[in-house]
């Protein structure tokens, strides 16, 4: 029997990323939930203040740099 | 240096999880707004100390919970609004048929301690590791997990729903099952 043919992986296997969904997995209700709640706020329309600001810096820097 | 063409499209790409952690800890739409522009000045002015390479939504991240928390201590704790006062009061029933409602679970994550939803948001919503969240809060990898555990035994309370981890989701649904048939 070869223990390496389990998908966990070796010892060495990345379970850090995992480790949060074993206290709010996604088959938890509250994990479900959270889930749910932040994907409803990332996927808000970003007011276009936000790129502007980033383009007012842009310019600042390079006006900033010709001196 | 100045700053590249490259880090400016990153920042953009970083907005929408930007405005939704600040949304998650403040719980104001203006107040998470103005978090994240504070965020993007800061970010593009200390951008030279960003290591290429490294996570830069993590970096994004430590900067507006370190501009919120600092806010916080400008102001002084403001007492909780009156709206949240009111929310607070509002009974959070027990979900009916095992589903919850969306908008109950949002009131019990406002009513946690700010350092326990953070916890929560970070690991279980924002995907970073409990060592990426660690290293955002500046405390130790114990004490993020002690958070999210704490934070979830209390919406379990808040919402009247058993440990699903423990008993699992059938078990729950034989319970039912059982005080219906008895």
């Amino acid at each position: 029997m070869n223990i390496m043919t389990n998908d966990m992986g070796g010892p060495g296997a990345k379970r850090a990323r995992t480790g949060g969904t074993n206290a709010l997995g996604a088959n938890s209700e509250i994990g479900r939930k959270l889930k749910q709640y932040y994907d409803g706020l990332v996927s808000e329309e970003v007011p276009n203040r936000f790129a502007e600001l980033l383009s007012q810096l842009e310019k600042a820097e390079s006006t900033q740099k010709k001196d | 240096m100045a700053v590249s063409a490259g880090f400016k499209n990153d920042l953009l790409a970083a907005i929408p999880s930007l405005r939704a952690f600040a949304m998650s800890l403040s719980q104001n739409a203006d107040k998470a707004d103005d978090l994240v522009q504070e965020t993007l000045v800061k970010a593009w002015d200390k951008h030279e100390s960003f290591q290429m390479g490294t996570n830069l939504k993590a970096w994004l991240f430590t900067i507006l919970r370190n501009e919120f928390y600092s806010q916080m201590r400008k102001r002084g704790r403001e007492v909780q609004d009156s709206d949240g006062i009111m929310t607070a009061r509002l009974a959070v029933h027990p979900s009916q048929h095992g589903v919850l409602d969306l908008e109950d679970f949002r009131v019990a994550l406002e009513k946690l301690p700010d350092d326990q939803r953070e916890a929560v948001i970070l690991i279980g919503a924002s995907g970073f590791s409990y060592e990426e969240a660690a290293e955002i809060c500046g405390c130790a990898v114990g004490t993020i997990k002690s958070r999210v555990s704490r934070a979830r035994t209390r919406l379990q309370d808040m919402l009247q729903i058993a440990g699903e981890d423990e008993f699992g989701p059938d078990a729950i649904a034989a319970q039912v099952m059982g005080s219906n048939a008895a």
